[in-house]
């Protein structure tokens, strides 16, 4: 089915599914607000998205965030350092290695370490394992949304070879605690270059053939193709990072554009692709994963040999810096600000999905309710690193924080007058 | 109405047997389908986890009731019987043993038509009653499907009595003994018997009012404990229901190629060629709805109304000129 | 900047149905499911299960109690030592195993090596009491 000549007897309609809709947040009854989440089979993280329908076609979606907002920034402010990591790979279980990554290297950047080689490659193997697996997960996920449950879980199923690759390198599949400040923990098991190059082989070989099921697959083509379509002006006026701007055709990436670990001697490609829907972010997280399978088979090969890491102090001098990574979601952004002491006095955390929720959201107007799972979830969303709370009287125009007793007294007297 | 009638329409082979067959077919549904999958499926309850099905039911039985503050009392709780009453009666008319059905009449396919659109009706019903937001959508979407697959589903049954000059599904099976089978006359009516089927079931390409992903489970998400237990239970009878409807309109339902006249055993013969026939169209299924993603509302309104009703005109207009 | 060329793919033609022949390949390969908890489950060689300490090789030295990220461990002290003539209180960790995440820090940050991470994870307990690890406690030193 390509843009113009429309014959797909499933399809039918000329162009696109999208239908025009009145702008601007319309009056709306509780009849017509259709609840997405905070608990609902597509989302597996509690997120809240009020969606204004008309019949099956959506005007308007608001998201509501904070559902599990967990306080790490804070909580980070009380531990050490080295503590901190361990913490922070907790933000997200998907890209745990590249929160990691980015915090120990802005204070990497704070102290002036020199990494050791063989310590930068070994994080561009993992960083990119960990790639492959996201972005396998969120392949598999889109058979799910469409209800193509056997792509989902064959998808899965070889997503198993990547996540044992991980647990014998790092010693688990999830949080792989494998960072340290000055480098990575310990060095590559022993011969593992030899598991790793056939699972390469075997996860090329599967990657190739979904990437041509996906592009064919009838019934999957007409739910995706001309879906969530987001144009490269409307992208630059978003701001979404990663794939989802990267499949409007706007080369962007942060491990060619300012590069860490060892991406400076293993060059990536920057795979883009023009059409801005599903249809074609599906394809390029293909290629993705084949990039990412090309760059760990060099950096296995180019791999210099020496220490994996250094002593790191405990204490780090007082500054403050700023690092970003290429996490599989897109840019993420780490700010650290330390005092000259054990622990930081401030970290901020923009993770991937906070830049993509907007578009995401505003992506979804005009589209049916059968859309929602494949436009929302387009942007591989991580709703727990997200989640934000701020507290605001919107008519005072004031804002305030509370603790956590106060909540918990709120919830409390929340639920009696409800009679829960 | 004498005893033995009264066995055979509740026991033997009327409503126990295609319950049973109903519990038999869902577990077949699960095990293939995790297999294709790669996974193993159930693999506790009973060898290879073939009670499973029972299993969940009775303990769908047994959980607490929930019923929703604003729901209409009477029909959420009474409707799943009627629900499960509409293709229990159906299979009453499909010939198991012989070929005879328990209950024939010159009109049986007219109500087939009945139950299959009672069904559906039913299940509208139920949606309505539980008054949430997921089910009153689902019902949108319900009724939309089914107006565009009932017309090519209705056609397509005809297509076959047609053929056999004959309305009743027995004599629609007596026709096609010899070798004789329906599907080589009217293939196309079934391929779109097929297809509608799956939209009748509410199976992949055609899952939209129960799209878990969209709406929750869709018109059945208010619904627990022994209600819910009911609708699961009709739509694996509905499976089966479909699967022997087509083998005794298309493939001759217990009429074999061989073997159709030996004198001892002709029941357990008759039987065998039944379930060997509802089985095979029973894998067809679930091979056609592992293999395909859901799509929206409006192109499966599209795939009816522009391929599959013009299709099963034209197969009608074959077969009547053919006879 | 490698384009994907969407209309390079939908040259290609559609088809309905094409996973049907890999649907059939895998139906007849062994599933890839684990029949854990009816067969073992394998680990790597680097697993991180549960922690053990060799209460011999530990000196009470603290360091663990300090780099431990979720406050698993507590020095409690369990008598006095002397060394040439000052009289020293000796402390032992203890560990509430209920909250380790098997990060492995402590083990990474022990000079005696006292301290090793097993490929035990089996962990479910209704007895939270039953994950503390106080075996460096009772040996008298
Ligand atoms: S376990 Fe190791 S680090 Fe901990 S107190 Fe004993 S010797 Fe020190
Ligand atoms: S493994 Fe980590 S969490 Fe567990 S005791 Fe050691 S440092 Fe603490």
């Amino acid at each position: 089915m390509s843009d113009k000549g429309n014959n797909s007897p499933i399809s039918g309609e000329e162009g696109s599914a999208k239908r025009e809709v009145s702008a601007g947040l319309m009056q709306y009854s509780p009849e017509n607000l259709m609840p997405f989440g905070p608990v609902h089979p597509a989302l597996h993280e509690p997120e809240y998205f009020k969606l204004i329908l008309e019949g099956e076609v959506i005007v308007d979606a608001i998201p509501r965030i904070g559902f599990v907002h967990r306080g790490i920034e804070r909580a980070a402010q009380d531990r050490t350092w080295i503590k901190n990591i361990y913490l922070f790979e907790r933000i997200c279980g998907i890209c745990s290695f590249a929160h990691s990554l980015s915090y120990v290297q802005a204070i990497e950047g704070i102290l002036q370490f020199e990494v050791p080689k063989r310590a930068r490659y070994i994080r561009v193997i993992v960083a990119e394992l960990e790639r492959i697996h996201s972005h396998m997960l969120w392949l598999g996920l889109v058979g799910y949304w469409t209800g193509f449950d056997t792509l989902f879980m064959w998808i899965w199923k070889d997503r198993e070879h990547v996540l044992d690759l991980i647990e014998a390198i790092t010693g688990n599949r999830v949080h792989k605690s494998y960072n340290t400040i000055s480098g990575v923990r310990k060095d590559l098991p022993e011969n593992i270059s030899e598991p790793i190059k056939r699972e390469m082989a075997y996860i090329q070989d599967r990657i190739r053939y979904y990437r041509d099921l996906v592009s064919r697959e009838e019934t999957l083509v007409v739910r995706t193709r001309g879906i969530g379509k987001i144009d490269a002006e409307t992208a630059r006026k978003l701001c979404p990072v990663g794939p989802l701007l990267r499949s409007t055709g706007i080369a962007r990436d942060v491990r060619t554009e300012d590069p860490y670990a060892a991406y400076d001697e293993i060059v990536p490609e920057v795979k883009t692709s023009s059409q801005g829907d599903v249809a074609s972010l599906l394809t390029l997280r293909a290629d993705e994963v084949l990039e990412s399978c090309r760059l760990i088979l060099l950096a296995l090969e180019k791999m210099p040999s020496g220490p994996t890491k250094l002593t790191a102090p405990r204490s780090v001098p007082k500054g403050e810096n700023a690092f970003h990574v290429e996490a599989p979601r897109g840019e993420l952004f780490y700010y650290i600000r330390s005092p000259g002491g054990i622990t930081p006095e401030r970290v901020k955390i923009r993770t991937p999905t906070m830049a993509n929720v907007l578009t995401a959201t505003s992506m979804l107007k005009g589209y049916t309710l059968a859309d929602v799972p494949v436009v929302l979830t387009g942007m591989d969303p991580c709703f727990g690193c997200m989640d934000r709370i701020s507290v605001f009287e919107v008519d005072k125009e004031k804002q305030w924080s509370v603790r956590g007793e106060d909540l918990r007294q709120y919830g409390i007297s929340h639920y009696k007058t409800k009679k829960l | 109405m004498d005893a033995l009638e009264v066995v055979e329409i509740l026991v033997f082979p009327g409503l126990t047997f295609f319950v049973w067959l109903a519990f038999v077919f869902e577990w077949l549904d699960r095990k293939t389908t995790a297999r294709m999958q790669g996974r193993i499926g159930p693999m506790l309850a009973g060898p290879r986890g073939i009670l499973q099905p029972v299993a969940d039911f009775f303990k769908l039985t047994s959980k607490e009731e929930i019923v929703p503050q604003f729901s209409d009392k009477l029909v959420f709780e009474w409707g799943p019987p009627f629900f499960f009453a509409a293709p229990a009666i159906g299979t009453i008319f499909i010939p198991v043993v012989g070929l005879n059905a328990i209950v024939s009449s010159p009109y049986d396919l007219l109500f087939i038509l009945f139950v299959l659109a009672f069904s559906t009706l039913m299940a509208g019903m139920l949606g309505y009653a539980s008054a949430g937001r997921f089910s009153t959508i689902s019902i949108g979407r319900l009724v939309l499907q089914y107006a565009s697959f009932e017309i090519p589903l209705l056609l397509a049954i005809v297509s076959p009595a047609v053929a056999a000059g004959n309305l009743s599904i027995s004599g629609i099976v007596q026709a096609q003994s010899n070798f004789h089978w329906f599907v080589f006359v009217v293939p196309i009516g079934f391929a779109v018997f097929i297809v509608s089927s799956l939209a009748e079931l509410e199976k992949p390409p055609f899952d939209i009012p129960d799209a878990k992903t969209e709406i929750a489970a869709g018109w059945m998400t208010e619904f627990s404990a022994r209600p819910l237990a009911y609708v699961k239970l009709t739509e694996s009878l509905s499976y089966v229901f479909l699967s022997a409807l087509a083998a005794s309109l298309f493939l001759g339902g217990t009429a074999g190629p061989v073997l159709t006249n030996v004198t001892i055993l002709q029941d357990g013969i008759y039987l065998a060629y039944f379930l060997i026939k509802v089985f095979a169209i029973g894998f067809a299924i679930f091979a056609i709805k592992t293999a395909l993603a859901r799509v929206r509302i409006n192109q499966a309104a599209n795939l009816f109304w522009t391929v599959l009703t013009p299709l099963s005109l034209l197969q009608l207009g074959i077969v009547i000129l053919l006879r | 900047m490698v384009e994907n060329d969407a209309s390079e793919d939908s040259k290609k033609g559609m088809k309905v149905g094409g996973a049907l022949g890999e649907m059939f390949r895998t139906a007849f390969q062994r599933p890839i499911t684990k029949k854990y908890p009816f067969g073992a489950a394998q680990v790597a060689e680097r697993f991180r299960g549960k922690l053990d300490i060799d209460p011999v090789k530990c000196t009470g030295c603290g360091v663990c109690e300090a780099v431990c990220p979720a406050s698993v461990i507590q020095m409690v002290h369990t008598g006095t030592r002397k060394v040439g003539t000052r009289e020293i209180e000796t402390k032992r960790p203890t560990f509430d195993l209920y909250t380790c995440i098997s990060c492995g820090q402590c083990v990474d940050d022990c000079r005696f090596e006292a301290l090793r991470l097993t490929h035990e994870f089996e962990l479910a307990t209704v007895d939270k009491k039953s994950l503390v690890m106080d075996k460096a406690l009772k040996v008298v030193n």
